[in-house]
């Protein structure tokens, strides 16, 4: 019964969205794929947070790319993102779909608490790039990472993080590697925890997303000592932080948002998918999600972002498995 | 400062703005009543709807929802034993009691009298001294939280009735529900028996309906149908002597509200709970908390509203959220462009003072909307409850679902449902089970944060001067009811030895 019902509305669905878009993106024969009236955006955390904010503007991007798609988003959240994705893994197939990830993607399968991998969904496109920059208090002795490399030999140095999997502590692990120091952990459960620890003296560094200091910095209240990566920024209020390797640490390391399709979608919903977030990533939309979180528009389409999503998983494991 | 707060008005009552705020505080009072949508579910739903609106707009109506929402929770404590969430637990103590004898209306009306004067205080504390409270609630570092978790987890004293072993072993049945979960610091998953679920803990709101709403009809169902409350109007009312006793307690409650409610993270819920203790003790009629006692609501009501006002201390000045609704709303913040920080006030003062005015106005209306339907909620209770019954089930399994939009919520209802009837059964205390179950996470992960700041021990605690300071009053807490009564039972026996003598003499 529930079947019939089913099959009966979509076929409505189908058809009133066929006589609607008067054949704009093709019925399903011949290999194309267009979505069937709205499309689901999975977000496996809150609203709210860092990938709320990912996924809602990336809907916003498809959307204004193309106006007959209707992107609407769909909060999931807990166990660390472990329950969307678990919900995302059972619409396997489905091409109406989509999952705004992050580095969860990676890190929650390393961390044993689940039995897929990244492997188990399509990459679809990789939107930004989020990097971390080393912090302090105003008063802290440092002024730059290598002073607190040079402390960490003679005293104990205390590291905030949020979490083992967290991309702060893999940062921090990285340094440790290349330097040879070792630093003390406290974890904490988010980014806005680590600023109030900091800014009471509870710990001595941290390494947080520039979207999530700059309120700080621009006080004066944090000082950032460099940051983990590759480039300089280019934004205004960023550009003067030199990066770790100028600093003589060679460490570099970003958390990812992009977006996911269910796996076993058939390669015409995977390009389709792929058109579209092309255009998405040329929109006005989408750089000012960009601009306002202080992200670097490092984008990977398909199966470029799989190639990068495999060596990154291999970069993460290495640090993880230390 | 007067200037600001004058600009803020200016923003806060244009027309769009004052209708705004008044829809987001009626809509929260709605979903407050809602089982299962607290004041977190209810601004993060509604979020998307105000991306349309200004920024300060949007802002006003999310706050509005927030505090409303905190009100709402208290209608169906009242009435149907139903917390909306973790902070109104104890106000279902003394005020379902009130409203099993009729006074329902006298307690939403406290609740409403105490949340009001919390919020004016709260405010008022809120705009002249902020800075540096927030100031002061950043020296709390994990040495002094865990002292304030263990503080939290000593009112369980007060809690636990007349059988104390009883209630400290509740507490600790609370504790090993909350161990369920990814642990944070490791992410080693505990108890999850590999389900997705498990992994973010066995939720406490979920439990709660399941202890209080489905219990309390399941017990009811054994007793054999209660008859409806034909209380008259004017039974109803509430009367001068409720006000002039309630007093000390509105104003104990909003204080320690406040102070609690600066602290990131520790929230709405110790407040409440520690308000009503201190109440319990310094009440010269203990022996009514528990069975309504009006006292028992107004601290809990007015703590947990202060609290809630309290968190924007954090928030706004400092752009860290003091709870979890503060943290949805500074994502609002973030998706209207405003980027929360230290400069907050500097750089968008009409935005804050605008909200801040926001908060006065809101609770106003709250007041006067609440103020005169205090009798007309308390009306309900008049419905036979063969027809309550499955309504409380109803909301209770529907809005379950709707916290994760999935089943499992459902199902750990039911089966805290049973508990929770079982435990009336056999009249186990349910509030430090619940206690328990909230500080428990925050304790721990004190307890972790404190041992790896420390080097692996704890002795750090002695060399900071506010963690021993806090961590000496909950063993007061815990020593001093004893002391007294021994001590006044001493005086007593003496005294009655001198009486015993004087006829003879």
């Amino acid at each position: 019964m529930k079947r019939i019902i089913r099959t009966t509305l979509t076929a409505t669905a189908a058809v009133t969205l066929l006589a609607a878009c008067g054949g704009a993106g093709g019925a399903e024969e011949g290999g194309d794929f267009s979505p069937r009236g709205d499309v689901t955006m999975l977000v496996p955390f809150a609203a709210g947070g860092g990938s709320d904010l990912a996924g809602r503007a990336t809907a916003g991007a498809l959307e204004a790319a193309n106006g007959d798609l209707n992107v609407n988003v769909e909060n999931k959240d807990g166990g660390s993102g472990a329950v969307g994705y678990a919900q995302f893994l059972g619409e396997s197939g489905n091409g109406q779909y989509l999952l705004a990830t992050e580095t969860a993607l990676l890190a929650l399968p390393l961390g044993g608490t689940v039995d897929w991998t990244y492997e188990d969904f399509t990459p679809i496109m990789k939107i930004a790039d989020d990097f971390t920059l080393m912090v302090a208090p105003q008063d802290a002795p440092y002024e730059t990472c290598t002073d607190v490399v040079d402390a960490a030999k003679s005293e104990r140095i205390v590291a905030g993080i949020s979490g083992a999997t967290g991309l702060d502590n893999v940062v921090f692990t990285l340094t440790e590697q290349q330097t040879g120091v070792e630093f003390d952990r406290v974890s904490f459960e988010s980014g806005g925890e680590l600023t109030a620890a900091l800014l009471g003296d509870q710990i001595d560094i941290a390494s947080l997303n520039p979207g999530e200091v700059i309120g700080q910095l621009e006080s004066g209240d944090i000082k950032a000592l460099c940051a983990y990566a590759d480039e300089r920024y280019e934004y205004d209020e960023l550009k003067d932080i030199p990066t770790a390797s100028e600093q003589g640490i060679d460490v570099s390391f970003a958390q990812f948002r992009g977006v996911l399709a269910p796996g076993g979608i058939d390669d015409a919903a995977k390009d389709y998918w792929v058109e579209q977030m092309e255009a998405a990533i040329e929109t006005d939309e989408y750089t000012t999600y960009v601009e306002d979180n202080f992200l670097q528009p490092n984008t990977a389409a398909g199966d470029e972002f799989a190639a990068y999503l495999e060596d990154n998983n291999t970069k993460l494991q290495e640090v993880l498995d230390k | 400062m007067l200037d600001n707060l004058m600009l803020g008005f200016q923003t806060a009552l244009t027309p769009e703005n004052l209708f705004w705020c008044f829809v987001g505080v009626f809509v929260g009072t709605v979903i407050g009543v809602l089982p299962g949508l607290g004041s977190t579910t209810g601004v993060a739903v509604l979020l998307p709807l105000t991306l349309a609106f200004e920024p300060v707009t949007a802002l006003i109506m999310l706050a509005g929802i927030y505090y409303g929402s905190q009100y709402g929770g208290t209608i169906t404590s009242v009435l149907i034993s139903t917390p909306g969430e973790a902070a109104s637990v104890v106000t279902t103590l003394d005020g379902y009691q009130m409203a099993r004898r009729g006074r329902a209306g006298a307690a939403l009306s406290i609740a409403a009298i105490g949340s009001f004067v919390a919020a004016i205080i709260s405010l008022l504390l809120l705009i002249l001294l902020a800075p540096p409270f927030a100031e002061f609630a950043l020296r709390f570092g994990p040495p002094e939280m865990m002292a304030v978790m263990v503080l939290g987890l000593a009112t369980i004293i007060s809690f636990a009735g007349d059988n104390r072993v009883l209630g400290l072993l509740m507490a600790l049945v609370g504790l090993l529900i909350a161990c369920v979960g990814v642990d944070t610091g490791t992410g080693v998953a505990r108890y999850t028996f590999d389900s997705i679920y498990l992994l973010s803990g066995i939720p406490f709101v979920e439990v709660m309906i399941g202890l209080f709403a489905v219990g309390e009809v399941l017990n009811q169902i054994h007793e054999g149908a209660a008859r409806p409350i034909r209380a008259g109007f004017r039974e109803l009312m509430i009367t001068k002597a409720d006000i002039m006793r309630s007093r000390g307690a509105i104003l104990r409650g909003s204080f320690l509200g406040f102070a609690f409610g600066v602290l990131p993270g520790a929230g709405s819920t110790l407040a409440s709970f520690m308000a009503y203790g201190i109440e319990k003790n310094v009440s010269k009629s203990k022996d009514e908390f528990g069975r309504g006692a009006i006292e028992g609501v107004a601290a809990p009501e007015s703590a947990n509203n202060a609290a809630a006002n309290a968190n924007f201390v954090p928030t706004l000045t400092l752009g860290i959220p003091g709870g979890a609704t503060t943290a949805v709303l500074l994502g609002a913040f973030l998706m209207n462009g405003i980027r929360p920080g230290p400069l907050l006030f500097d750089e968008q003062p009409d935005l804050v003072w605008g909200l801040i005015a926001s908060f006065f106005i809101g609770n106003v209306i709250l007041l006067a909307l609440n103020l005169p339907l205090a009798p007309v909620f308390a009306q309900i209770l008049r419905v036979p409850y063969g027809y309550m019954y499955p309504l409380i089930l109803l909301t209770s399994f529907v809005g379950a679902y709707s916290i994760t939009n999935s089943m499992f919520s459902v199902w750990v209802v039911l089966v805290f449902g049973i508990i929770g009837y079982g435990m009336k059964r056999l009249d186990f205390p349910m509030a430090p089970l619940v206690l328990g179950l909230v500080l428990g996470p925050l304790f721990e992960k004190a307890l972790v944060q404190t041992s790896a700041l420390g080097d692996g021990s704890l002795a750090i605690l002695l060399d900071r001067p506010i963690a021993l300071t806090v961590l000496v009053l909950a063993l007061l807490q815990v020593v001093a009811p004893t002391i007294f009564s021994r001590l006044l039972r001493d005086r007593r026996a003496a005294a009655a030895q001198e009486s015993d003598l004087t006829p003879r003499r």
